[in-house]
């Protein structure tokens, strides 16, 4: 009797030593792991419409558009002195947005048909950005620095040269020629909030271009701009 | 001996004789056996398969769920900042429960690696929730409770900030700092054996809205699941 006892007893052990393992054995917890990254995000589009004055015979050929790629084109008509205004002026609006600090920079080229000194260069087309806007819903505030003058035609900004009697815009980078290779034109801190891309909000700012019709020689003048914004 | 003494002897001799014989008998005939057993609360959680991921942009599934195997997911999910375009990075993690018992699944969850900026991706920022299916006729009847508002991705608005805000209580990770309640229920399954292949299977959700994020190269979110019994 006492074999038999010992026996049971040792089945019966077995028994709950499976039994426990068996439940030990069962999974309670999971985990899931993700992983992300948020890259650094510089965006420029056109700010909108174009806006051309004092020119004659010219017009907008392709016109910005609000959140579109910026592509505009435009003649600027006359620059020769049968232009009676005071500056043919092109006032493009830029929109910026970013995650993080930018740097919007421009590289420009002139090129005219002329030979001569008094040909179109890119010392006679002004240039400047005007005044940075940081509103709505979703921007960021934050003091943006401007490179530039600001309007080139601000009298502050350039005067006939009292020696050769050329108008020369004189203020620093006020005209493209410094603007030969990429220069900085703006920088600033982050735009955007957090908030979804779909917030069509974002920094806009104007950019001027601006020529004294004179008596530049004859020709066909072309005027490429590039604007890059770059995350340094 | 006197005869009368050597009869009385040999009666009881008989006696004695029979009452072995049937002592002896009866531990032939009769036996017993006795069983002790338990049945212990038993709750268990594993993958109930293949995750999906949605709306990422170069993000992938590192480690994909395995039904009826532990869950251990791994997954990029992508850029989340206004270069990806879409609408939501969306992760589906199927969760498979059995249980003899009523339970309750907990989650706590952690996001790290996003920076500290009011731009920079927040737990909040994560959405979350459970979408379970009425229970099929082979589990134990019963209704589950949802402590979460289902899938996240369904609601939500800008704030006064213009920041992405999902809708409802307990619907985003920023919930589950702590570990909380997602589901509870009564008893799954019915008594049926053990490999038996009948189950809860619940569809967790994981959503990010992408948006103009602080930048940050390595961002890690965790969240661990853990069913008890109740």
């Amino acid at each position: 009797m006492p074999r038999t006892t010992f026996i049971r007893s040792l089945l019966l052990t077995t028994l709950l030593v499976v039994s426990a393992v068996t439940c030990l054995g069962q999974s309670t917890t999971g985990t899931v792991t993700m992983s992300a990254t948020v890259s650094k995000f510089v965006e420029i589009n056109s700010g909108g419409a174009v806006t051309l004055t004092g020119n004659s015979g010219g017009g907008v050929t392709t016109d910005g558009v609000t959140n579109s790629p910026l592509a505009v084109a435009i003649n600027l008509g006359e620059l020769g002195p049968s232009n009676t205004n005071s500056f043919v002026t092109a006032q493009v609006p830029l929109k910026l947005r970013s995650n993080a600090a930018y740097v919007l920079s421009m590289a420009a080229t002139v090129t005219s048909s002329g030979t001569t000194a008094s040909r179109i260069t890119a010392a006679d087309v002004g240039f400047g950005l005007g005044t940075v806007s940081r509103t709505g819903l979703g921007v960021n505030s934050g003091s943006d620095t401007n490179a530039t003058s600001g309007d080139p035609t601000l009298a502050a900004n350039g005067s006939v040269n009292g020696t050769t009697g050329r108008y020369e815009f004189t203020a620093v980078r006020s005209n493209l020629s410094a603007f030969s290779s990429a220069t900085t034109a703006l920088s600033g801190p982050i735009i955007m909030n957090a908030v979804p891309r779909s917030n069509a909000n974002g920094l806009t700012v104007p950019a001027f271009f601006a020529v004294k019709p004179q008596f530049f020689e004859n020709g066909t003048t072309t005027i490429s701009v590039t604007f890059t914004v770059t995350a340094p | 001996m006197s005869k009368a003494t050597k009869g009385i002897l040999t009666t009881l001799a008989i006696s004695a004789l029979l009452m072995m014989s049937a002592v002896a008998t009866f531990g032939q005939t009769t036996g017993s056996v006795t069983m002790t057993a338990t049945v212990s609360n038993f709750v268990e959680l594993t993958s109930g398969g293949a995750v999906t991921l949605t709306g990422n942009s170069g993000g992938s599934i590192i480690t994909d769920g395995t039904a009826n195997s532990p869950l251990a997911v791994v997954v990029n999910l992508g850029e989340l900042g206004p270069s990806n375009t879409n609408s939501f990075v969306k992760l589906s993690v199927p969760l498979r429960l059995r249980s003899n018992v009523a339970y309750q699944l907990s989650m706590v969850t952690s996001v790290a690696g996003a920076g500290a900026t009011s731009f920079s991706l927040k737990d909040t920022d994560v959405g979350f929730g459970l979408t379970p299916a009425a229970r099929p006729a082979n589990l134990a009847a019963g209704v589950d409770t949802n402590a979460t508002p289902g899938d996240p991705t369904v609601g939500g608005s800008t704030d006064a900030n213009g920041r992405w805000v999902f809708a409802g209580a307990n619907s985003t990770l920023g919930a589950y700092a702590v570990s909380g309640a997602v589901l509870s229920g009564p008893r799954i399954n019915q008594a049926v054996a053990a490999n038996s292949a009948t189950n809860l299977t619940v569809p967790a959700i994981f959503a990010i809205k992408p948006q103009f994020y602080d930048p940050a190269p390595a961002i890690t979110i965790t969240a661990q699941f853990t069913v008890v019994a109740l």
